[in-house]
């Protein structure tokens, strides 16, 4: 097998057979204090003041980091899915979109829908969309003393955010950015989520019945399971190979406690989510009813961004994509971006591509 | 660390040689085990461990569901529906309150509206020999003289 360029250099292999013991002595220091939790990072430290609280849910406003004639005229109002924490837009310093956009003069709100209680468990898709997501536009509103803002939702956030959109189309929203935006379930073979959720096997009602709310833990182990290895297996051995690089230890430790911090389903909504949206595809096909009319995204009215990440496994790309034909608005653009569903927005990646395209997407329209 | 040959062995890095076999094989496993779960007998396996869990746990959940109620009773204690209950008619509360608060913006911003517009154009008093007096405020009308004006 060996060549003689591959010749055994004895020399070479004891050093680096001293590196690694090296190594191996400072990732178990780093090891030991993450075992015993010794070592944490905050995440969401951007500086920010609640200026609305309805529930669990609060309304946050990021102190400006520009001058006052350097502002953007327009807000943007954050909206994250139901599930898991909304400081998935503020990971940390250096690597948070909220810190960024506030750099770029935006004036950034975040709605955060809190973590849903046993007397949540009966609010469903208009509840958040058409009931409690006005209020914190209205709350916006008092704050800025405009009318005009923009939007931007992510995930199921961006869901309940097409569904405003689409009721509500003169309340003043100006913009509208989508990501990763699961909107059109036709395609039922694509992805697991759509296969697993569109079984006959899969008793939601009952899941409802018992638990109220569908528990933060399955909800995870779903997602999870999507990549099983990677997600069981790889995400540790990265963690294990980098233990003595304490950038990528922070930044592992950052987004582990985001995801690692679990939020339980609403039960309403996670039923509908289920049935409504993806065993029977009303949103895209007109004929979810809310506020007992259906849901048209044709009246859709603000400026239209939808990205979409081309790794994303948990909404494939054919769920955001279709919709671009049923926008009302004539100014829509669908936006193919490297990564996956949240590495689209988190990491340097994100910062060098999927930040400054929002950014000069959204400036052009916020003036 | 070094590079590898192209047979993939390098005595000079045996560790680095076994981090590329390890993740060479870690990526077959991966990609291999991504593809099983978006099969459609995996779709029905976990459907059915997940029935088979909520049908285990349905029974034992509704027998700890009345004991617990039963027991909370007895040492006069609110039960968990109680308090969800008594839960949701405070946020309940809390809506109506959110819908008030905005009302009485919207009001405080129609009086400003009103407050900083321009006085309307009053008929000049006829002259009189007595100096003029400095204008008086305008009273404020309280609720029960609003209402002897209107009778």
């Amino acid at each position: 097998m060996t060549t003689a360029s591959a010749a055994v250099d004895t020399e070479q292999l004891a050093r680096q057979l001293f590196e690694e013991m090296e190594r191996l002595g400072k990732s178990s220091e780093t090891f030991a204090r993450l075992a015993s939790r010794r070592l944490s990072v905050q995440i969401g430290q951007t500086p920010r003041t609640t200026i609305w609280a309805l529930n669990k849910m609060r309304l946050y406003h990021y102190h400006p980091q520009t001058l006052p004639e350097q502002r953007k005229p327009v807000p943007l109002l954050l909206v994250f899915a139901l599930i898991n924490r909304p400081e998935i837009f503020d990971l940390c310093p250096g690597n948070s979109f909220v810190e960024y956009m506030l750099r770029q003069g935006y004036e950034v709100y975040l709605l955060d829908w809190g973590r849903p209680g046993l007397e949540d468990a009966e609010f469903d898709f208009e509840d958040y969309a058409l009931n409690f997501l006005p209020r914190a536009v209205r709350a916006l509103q008092r704050h800025t003393g405009k009318r005009e803002f923009s939007l931007l939702g992510w995930c199921i956030g961006a869901t309940l955010c097409t569904i405003y959109a689409a009721m509500r189309p003169n309340d003043g929203l100006r913009n509208l950015v989508l990501l990763t935006a699961p909107l059109d379930f036709a395609n039922k073979g694509a992805g697991p989520f759509n296969r697993w959720l569109n079984t006959e096997y899969y008793n939601v009602d009952e899941l409802v019945r018992q638990y109220g709310n569908v528990p933060g833990e399955i909800i995870d182990y779903g997602s999870k399971m999507l990549k099983p290895v990677e997600n069981f297996v790889t995400n540790y051995l990265k963690l294990w190979d980098n233990l003595d690089n304490q950038a990528i230890v922070e930044s592992w430790l950052a987004m582990n406690t985001w995801v690692t911090d679990l939020v339980d389903f609403p039960g309403a909504a996670f039923r509908q989510w289920v049935v409504e949206f993806f065993r029977e595809n009303k949103l895209i096909e007109g004929r979810l009813m809310m506020e007992g009319r259906p849901v048209d995204m044709g009246q859709i009215r603000a400026s239209v961004l939808n990205v979409i990440a081309d790794k994303d496994h948990i909404v494939p790309n054919c769920q955001s994509t279709t919709a671009m034909d049923r926008f009302g608005t004539r100014d829509k653009l669908l936006l193919e971006m490297k990564g996956g569903h949240i590495g689209l927005m988190v990491g340097s990646g994100a910062s060098k591509r999927t930040w400054p395209q929002i950014d000069a997407w959204l400036a052009r329209r916020s003036g | 660390m070094s590079q590898n040959p192209p047979d993939g062995f390098d005595p000079n890095d045996p560790l680095g040689t076994w981090r590329s076999i390890r993740d060479a094989n870690l990526d077959a496993w991966a990609r291999g085990m991504t593809a099983m779960v978006n099969t459609e007998s995996f779709a029905k396996a976990i459907g059915m461990q997940l029935d088979t869990i909520l049908a285990a746990s349905a029974p034992i959940q509704k027998a700890v569901h009345q004991y617990m109620e039963s027991y909370l009773a007895q040492v006069n204690m609110p039960s968990r529906n109680e308090v969800v209950s008594l839960a949701a008619r405070l946020t309940n509360i809390e809506l109506r309150l959110d819908d008030m608060q905005s009302q009485l913006d919207e009001l405080l911003t129609a009086v400003r509206a009103i407050q900083l517009a321009p006085p309307p154009v009053a008929e000049l008093p006829a002259p009189t020999d007595a100096p003029a007096a400095p204008p008086a405020a305008a009273p404020r009308r309280t609720r029960k003289a609003r209402t002897a004006d209107q009778q």
